[in-house]
């Protein structure tokens, strides 16, 4: 959300790409027209009904238009890449042939990866949020396993393990009237108790039974059993535990549940749950003294160990240290200290119990074997590892049989950084990039030129040839013209003599190609992780950690990156931005590194106060370094670097701010007008507020700024030209009913952020979310739901200046009072949308496509003419290049641009231009990465790929061969007929 | 007709929520909590079949097809012989839709109304009062593989041929040819004198006809009327 005051539109009066078409028509017909002598009149007539030819030649084209692929371009210019997402549970498969791994992520995804390779075998992607969040994984047993997921009531899910098929499912819809009392349970529309509470119910599945334990305060615990397969419930108990408070940290060990209260004098109470012999199982206690001796302050932590036995760890002395104890009758505490940031696993080699301590140092990996009731070590199990993609790893699951040669433990680790990783005998087998599965920011920049083309960019680096008095000292120029001249000639003498050219620090194939299309996409994910993905093959060139940093808000991830400066500018390194909070102070950090190479360049930098708002300041320091402007929580303004304080002062008189408030629903607009070139002043100079009582701020789209409009308006039928509404400044505010009467109505607001005018409002009653909106030129696209025909609709603005352009070079929010003419339009849209976006191009010559992700996985790349508001609703009235207006939006399975490469869950859609005006770079992220390539007005700008060289050279040949032919023939006729 | 049916639920619901609360005051006084939608809190279970396409049964259709429900609010996921579930349905009205990469199904609306009985129908989205009833459990069938990729033309003698272009230039040539080939043949001179001589008056309009087919045209063509002519 970034404003800049002024922005300069390209001038001029080019044509659209329609008027392009239209042109293309008659030079076809000035190509016929030799052919068709005797037709002249007929053509005649037809172009007397000019219009008409048009309007079929551009339906022509659009039912032409099929921006398909052919069947042998599959993958090559497009990539998709597969995740899972950060492990929740695991599980080896010990049963069936096929090793294999099962998890459950928290991404809602259960699959089955290879034990060797790590690759997926198959994977099953549950409902978004809530709706199918795993809470429990069982064992594999009968080469099947049991999920539970879902909200309340949950759901049960029985799969085969070999295929991958559901094999029951079942809910759990037991609905006990008596906790309706239970004045900690809600009954909310979520179901029988609030979301705060289904964290604190356990589920425990062991030998097909599944127990669902729910603990209620100040009363006992609450175990009900089903069989898991069938979902035939069992027996229901009521184990009394009045200790059970809001204030008690209670983890399940199974068969135990083990309760720690108190933070002084902390008692920690075991039940087991399971004990069907005693009719009423009574807690056994223990106090904390028992466990560390005296001198143990708190607060203290309860954790489980996960593993084969039930074993819990307490930490103390602010998690300096922390101590096991092994459930049973009697609790068992082991008298040894392990350091408080140890992850602990519980593995069985033969009938003995093994504790796996993993501890995490500078970049090694130390897994120390313990048997776990002696606390004898066992080195031959333990193993240490150093490997710069296992970071700060926990083992998820592990399994050490015992084959012929021994033992080979293998653990499965999962790391802060989302990674996954086997490891086998001190060996990494395989990692893989989990992080990817949730993507935050994602930026496209252009790769450095060759060492080849830098040579020649330093050979005429202007700044140091010119001398001060502007005479040019031609010597030096010469020799360093000779200089890179005989380095050429070097490098070429050495590619041909078939020698490697030294080693440089970047790759060769990293550079520019002469249409740009290879680029670098930098991705930011939700575990603070930065990865550097080139867009050829999708291959993963850098990666970086940034440690302990968190989403801007509480609720949201959202991090923002920005380029301060993109790789045009030699000898200058192009440089990201990352800015973000810090997980502990929240306050702000910005980190910056070179996003060709991963290299961070200044690193991280804690801001010490909140972000509020930041933007791109869009004036360039000296070094082409486009400064950070942040808003902290206090109004005060910072800019990053602090060096570019006198730049940002400098532009203050036209460089606006704004924010939102989303608790409050307020919007302000800061100026920076009042800053002096030490300090930067926002003063604020208007607020709108939007009543949080019946609506809510749902979204707030800006438009992209690097966008270009070329045309500045839309000729009509008759010839005249209404000129668009181009306010860079203009954003689309969305907000959402709240309260029973407005609970479904939809508002939208345009408004203009540097006056804070409102330019244009609407309400859609009986309409509700997912919204989906895209902001660009002079035109919104967005989607919603409507209630009343239960369907989903897109609707569409145009914003039109009207028949004169207000100014004709430069749009100013303060100086234009007119407010735009809106036309609008609703569609049909026949599937459910997940995220939606427009192309962009270069020069925006180009027309917009918008790239609309599916929720069946498709990406479809709908033309903007479909949704154009001008499609007349009469025939009479059709306009140029218009198609008339039919209520559904037809979707061609051919506009679908990763065809049967389905794509799950997506999350967002960002596009890049290109070096080639008619090719927009489209990267699709979510639980799936896709990325590819499309040309909204087809490749104009270069030959087809399919281009036939052979039929042309063919022809022309021909043609130069048969005049010399004729040419001969005619002399040899000319000479006969003389000789007559 | 969708307003007379509401319109109608309405009634029911509040029938229902009357006979509700005579019978117990506080469960009503909870239920006011709850929003309409919700009014009967039972969950309903939508079942169906999923059929794969006829040639495409083996390499696990069933693990690449899952069962959707309004665009990812539940989700059923098929056994090995197709059936599939879709659990924790509260009534109201449901689009299934069938996802499957490569083969197209048609979606269908289900409706459950409060008192759980279920209709299916199709899929109307913009005559949304149309009713047609679709056999209920579901049964989905695949109506066509999806077309995502274009045909490449492929260069054929055929297709230069037929070309008009091709066409236009081939057709004088012919003439120009073949037709004082024929004119030099004696026997048809013969025959094209008789008929000259039966059907005089119609020849200079022939010839007005044929020039002014040609006019403006290419040299050739006025050169071979220029023959023909000179054979007269």
């Amino acid at each position: 959300m970034l404003t800049s005051c002024s922005h300069e539109i390209t001038n001029g009066c080019a044509p659209t790409v329609l008027q392009l078409r239209s042109r293309v028509t008659f030079t076809l017909f000035t190509v016929m027209a030799p052919f068709l002598p005797s037709f002249r009149g007929n053509i005649k007539r037809f172009l007397t009904d000019v219009q008409l030819l048009q309007y079929l030649i551009v339906l022509f084209g659009l039912f032409n238009l099929s921006l398909c692929l052919y069947e042998d371009q599959v993958g090559k210019f497009d990539w998709r890449q597969n995740y899972v997402g950060r492990i929740k549970f695991a599980s080896f498969d010990t049963v069936s042939t096929a090793k294999k791994i099962i998890v459950a992520t928290e991404e809602n995804v259960v699959a089955a990866l290879n034990l060797k390779s790590g690759q997926i075998l198959w994977r099953r992607v549950f409902e978004r949020g809530y709706a199918g969040r795993i809470h429990a994984l069982s064992g594999i047993s009968d080469g099947d396993f049991v999920t539970v997921s879902g909200g309340v009531p949950a759901l049960v899910r029985a799969w085969d393990l070999a295929t991958g098929h559901i094999l029951h499912e079942w809910p759990i819809a037991d609905q006990n009237p008596d906790r309706l009392d239970s004045p900690f349970i809600s009954f909310s529309t979520e179901g029988l108790y609030s979301i705060e509470r289904i964290e604190d119910v356990k589920w425990h599945i062991k030998d097909g039974t599944l127990h669902h334990i729910l603990p209620i305060y100040n009363s006992g615990i609450e175990v009900t059993s089903y069989d898991s397969k069938t979902g035939e419930k069992l027996n229901n108990r009521f184990i009394s535990a009045p200790f059970i408070s809001e204030d008690t940290d209670c983890i399940l060990a199974a068969p135990y549940l083990a309760c720690l209260r108190g933070d002084s004098l902390a008692v920690l109470f075991m039940i087991n749950l399971f004990d069907t012999t005693a009719d009423v199982p009574s807690p056994v206690l223990t106090t904390i003294n028992t466990i560390f001796g005296a001198g143990a302050e708190g607060p203290y932590k309860l954790e489980t160990v996960l593993g084969d036995e039930p074993v819990v760890s307490i930490s103390t002395d602010n998690g300096q240290r922390k101590r096991i104890i092994i459930a049973g009758e009697t609790p068992v505490p082991i008298e040894r200290d392990i350091i408080g940031n140890t992850s602990l696993y519980v593995t069985s080699l033969d009938k003995e119990k093994i504790l796996l301590e993993t501890t995490y140092k500078n970049g090694m990996t130390e897994v120390a074997a313990f048997e776990l009731h002696t606390s004898t070590p066992r080195p031959q199990l333990s193993v240490a590892l150093t490997h710069s993609s296992v970071q700060a790893p926990t083992i998820v699951a592990s399994i050490c049989p015992r084959q012929s040669k021994g033992v080979t433990c293998r653990h499965l680790l999962s790391c802060e950084d989302h990674v996954i990783a086997l490891l086998q005998h001190s060996k990494l087998v395989w990692a893989r990039e989990e992080a990817l599965a949730k993507i935050i920011a994602v930026e496209i920049i252009e790769l450095p030129m060759s060492e080849g083309e830098q040579a020649i960019e330093t050979e005429f680096d202007q700044k140091e040839s010119i001398d001060v008095d502007g005479s040019w000292d031609v010597f030096s120029m010469f020799l360093r013209r000779i200089c890179s001249q005989v380095n050429q000639a070097r490098a070429l003498l050495q590619t041909a003599l078939g020698r490697e050219p030294p080693q440089s620090n970047q790759r060769a194939d990293l550079v520019r190609d002469r249409f740009g299309l290879h680029k670098m996409i930098v991705v930011v994910t939700a575990a603070g992780k930065l990865f550097g993905i080139e867009t050829r093959k999708g291959e993963i060139i850098w990666q970086l950690t940034v440690p302990n940093i968190r989403g801007l808000t509480k609720d949201s991830d959202k991090m923002l990156l920005y380029v301060q400066r993109g790789s045009r500018h030699f000898p200058h390194s192009p440089q990201c931005a990352l800015v973000a909070a810090d997980k502990d102070t929240n306050e702000g950090i910005v980190y910056t590194f070179n996003p060709i190479t991963g290299q961070p360049l200044e690193g991280l930098t804690r801001l010490g106060y909140k972000i509020k708002q930041s933007m791109l300041l869009h004036a360039p320091t000296e070094e082409f370094l486009r400064s950070i402007v942040i808003l902290d929580a206090r109004d005060r303004v910072h800019v990053y670097p602090e060096c570019a304080t006198a730049v940002a002062a400098s532009v203050g008189k036209s460089t606006y701010l704004f924010t939102a408030d989303q608790t409050a629903g307020v919007l302000s607009g800061f100026s920076l007008a009042y800053s002096t070139p030490q300090n930067l002043i926002a003063h604020k100079v208007w607020e709108v507020v939007m009543s949080t009582k019946n609506q809510r701020i749902t979204q707030i789209v800006s438009k992209n700024p690097i966008e270009r409009v070329h045309s500045q308006g839309r000729v009509l039928g008759d010839r005249s030209v209404l000129y668009k509404y181009i306010n860079p400044n203009l954003v689309a505010v969305v907000t959402q009913g709240v309260g029973s009467t407005h609970k479904n109505t939809l508002n939208l607001y345009l408004l203009d952020v540097i006056s804070g005018a409102m330019v244009f409002s609407l309400v859609h009653k009986r309409a509700r979310g997912p919204v989906h909106v895209v902001h660009s030129e002079n035109w919104l696209v967005y989607s919603y739901y409507n209630e009343k025909s239960r369907r989903t609709e897109i609707a569409t603005l145009e914003l039109y200046e009207g028949k004169t352009q207000s100014n004709t070079t430069v749009f100013s929010s303060l100086a234009t009072t007119k407010l735009p003419i809106v036309e609008r339009q609703a569609f049909i849209f026949p599937l459910s949308i997940e995220s939606i976006r427009e192309t962009i191009t270069e020069k925006g010559i180009t027309s917009k496509h918008i790239m609309v992700a599916l929720a069946n996985g498709g990406i479809l790349e709908l033309p903007w003419m479909l949704v154009d508001p001008r499609r007349p609703t009469n025939p009479e009235m059709r306009e140029e290049g218009v198609i008339p207006y039919m209520p559904e939006i037809p979707i061609h399975m051919d506009a679908i641009v990763n065809y049967n490469q389905s794509v799950a869950k997506v999350s967002g859609i960002h596009t890049s231009p290109s070096g080639l005006e008619s090719t927009c770079l489209v990267f699709v992220y979510g639980l799936d990465l896709f990325y590819t390539r499309v040309a909204p007005s087809k490749t104009f700008d270069v030959l087809k790929e399919d281009f036939d060289y052979y039929l042309i050279i063919i022809v022309l040949a021909a043609l130069v061969i048969s005049s010399y032919v004729t040419k001969k023939l005619a002399s040899q006729k000319a000479q006969k007929q003389a000789w007559k | 007709m969708t307003c007379i049916r509401e319109l109608i639920y309405s009634l029911v619901f509040l029938l229902s929520c009357l006979i509700f609360v005579s019978a117990d005051v506080s469960t009503a006084n909870r239920m006011t909590i709850d929003n309409d939608e919700d009014s009967s809190s039972d969950l309903y279970v939508i079942e169906g079949k999923v059929f794969p396409w006829e040639n495409a049964a083996s390499s696990g259709w069933q693990l690449m097809t899952h069962v959707m429900v309004n665009g990812g609010e539940h989700y059923g996921f098929l056994r090995e012989d197709g059936t599939f579930v879709i659990s924790n349905v509260p009534s109201g009205s449901y689009v299934v839709e069938v996802v499957n990469p490569n083969y197209a199904y048609e979606p269908v609306r289900v409706e459950i109304n409060s008192k759980g009985k279920f209709r299916a129908r199709k899929v109307n989205l913009v005559q949304t009062s149309q009713v047609i009833q679709v056999p209920y459990p579901l049964k989905m069938r695949p109506f066509t593989p999806f077309r995502y990729f274009q045909l490449r033309e492929q260069w054929r003698v055929t297709d230069f041929l037929f070309n008009p272009m091709v066409l236009m230039m081939i057709l004088p040539l012919i003439l120009i040819m073949i037709l004082p080939k024929i004119m030099n043949d004696p026997e048809t001179r013969k025959d094209m004198e008789q008929l000259n001589n039966l059907t005089i008056y119609n020849m200079p309009e022939m010839s007005e006809v044929i020039t002014s087919f040609f006019a403006g045209g290419e040299k050739p063509k006025t050169k071979a009327v220029k023959a023909a002519k000179k054979r007269q």
